[in-house]
């Protein structure tokens, strides 16, 4: 039996899904579907842009974890030494570790200029208001990336800027909401090591799985909706 | 099952004829890139898997609707692949190369302080992308600045699209304008946005300028920064 040349089973493969599913149309679809012109002026990147860089998050998020370890025990606690492991020891540790940071430092900035190019062209008018709601939460979401991302390291600056976070989430009216609140972030009556075990699972489980449930449903809606026109 | 659509292969062997059925994906008749115009990377193509994969996003993100493009001109619209794909694999890179270069160079943002100790005393200061709530916060009292004005702000922010629809046709009525224009071209909206800009860059500027910078305020006075 002759053996087969790699193309035919491809040709094969692609023939055996074709008949269970529409697969070569759905891909020309997608491919070859156009575009207004109007959607090459540069602004109307900036969302690809956002997410690339999440992307770029998760990936080197998934690397720190290799070698993070969200204990404040002690002192130096383990997080604290972990991370000047990464830093210092780990091989290209301070790359990744600088990609994460200044990677979170672009992805605020180009989140910001992402709602105001929507904003600016109107971009959140109807039928494209669930998706606005949606792009908000996110940016929300990122900025709580953000804050429970910055206790991690377990430096004197992170330690104080953290308690000062969960004091002001600790004003909320009336007094027992507000320290039920303070409790439940810092796990205790202080800010310690429960608080980073928090942060931490927030951080890097919560956090991650909500954004990519939510940017999916961002997607799904501009595939539905297409892109706006500028009005 | 019918007599004719029993297959019988051998002696006493009767199984019935296997019919897959056939899932037709609803075009929206969408206005695709014709054959000719586009590459030549059939199903038979070495790089077809890669087109696939290319592909595979969009096709995940689920079925388009009947877009804009659908019925405009040809000559006022583009395929999205190669056109409108090709700047984002050359995006990434060069923020890649950015982020890289940053993290080889600016590493003063990176360095650790001493490790956590309560004991010690040190003045916090939040990020840049938080120093103008920090500075919200000084100026007026603590409940109002920290659980009254950054909620309503984010509602707002949150219900905007909704306050447009409602709210600005009726001020559009009001000042005899045939539209309600969107915030690009709205001097109520477009100045709202450049406002609330101009105020989030002041209170950063001012929280960046040191707890030496020290101005007069209304509450609290002097206000200092961060």
């Amino acid at each position: 039996m002759a053996i087969p040349h790699p193309r035919e089973i491809q040709t094969a493969v692609v023939d055996w899904l074709d008949e269970r599913y529409p697969f070569t149309k759905a891909v020309d679809e997608a491919l070859y579907q156009r575009v207004p012109n109007f959607a090459n002026a540069f602004y109307y990147c900036f969302g690809g842009m956002v997410f690339i860089l999440v992307v770029f998050q998760l990936l080197t998020g998934i690397l720190l974890a290799l070698y993070y370890v969200p204990d404040a025990t002690g002192n130096p606690a383990p997080a604290y030494t972990s991370v000047n492991f990464i830093q210092n020891n780990v091989y290209l540790g301070w790359l990744i570790r600088g990609v994460h940071f200044w990677g979170a430092n672009l992805l605020i900035i180009m989140v910001l200029l992402h709602m105001a190019r929507v904003y600016w062209t109107g971009s959140y008018r109807a039928p494209r208001e669930l998706n606005w709601i949606v792009g908000v939460t996110m940016l929300l979401l990122i900025l709580a990336f953000s804050l429970t991302g910055y206790l991690l390291p377990w430096d004197t600056k992170a330690y104080f800027a953290t308690q000062v976070t969960i004091k002001i989430a600790g004003l909320a009216p009336p007094q027992q909401l507000g320290t039920f609140i303070k409790e439940l972030l810092q796990g205790g009556p202080a800010v310690g090591p429960p608080t980073l075990q928090r942060f931490f699972t927030i951080h890097v489980f919560l956090l991650p799985a909500v954004i990519v449930l939510l940017m999916y449903v961002h997607f799904r809606f501009i595939r539905a909706h297409g892109i706006s026109e500028p009005m | 099952m019918s007599d004719k659509r029993l297959l019988k292969e051998g002696p006493g062997a009767a199984t019935a004829e296997t019919e897959v059925p056939v899932i037709e994906v609803d075009s929206h008749g969408h206005t695709l890139e014709p054959d000719y115009k586009r590459l030549p990377i059939g199903p038979d193509h070495i790089l077809y898997p890669v087109v696939v994969g290319l592909a595979l996003f969009p096709i995940l993100m689920g079925d388009a609707g009947h877009h804009l493009a659908d019925d405009m001109p040809e000559d006022e619209t583009h395929p999205f692949f190669p056109d409108h794909f090709w700047p984002y694999p050359i995006i990434a890179v060069v923020m890649l190369v950015a982020v890289g270069l940053l993290a080889a160079f600016v590493q003063k943002n990176l360095q650790l302080e001493t490790s956590a100790d309560p004991r010690t005393v040190t003045i916090p200061r939040p990020d840049w992308y938080f120093l103008f709530l920090f500075q919200l916060l000084k100026l007026g009292p603590e409940l109002f600045m920290a659980l009254v004005i950054p909620p309503v702000v984010v509602g707002a922010l949150l219900l905007f699209p909704f306050i447009d629809a409602i709210a600005g046709p009726r001020f559009a009525k009001r000042l005899h304008w045939k539209t309600w224009p969107v915030p690009g071209r709205n001097i109520y909206t477009g100045t709202i946005f450049v406002i609330g800009l101009a105020i989030v860059a002041l209170l950063t500027l001012w929280a960046l300028a040191g707890p030496q910078f020290c101005v007069p305020w209304f509450i609290n006075s002097p206000v200092c920064g961060a």
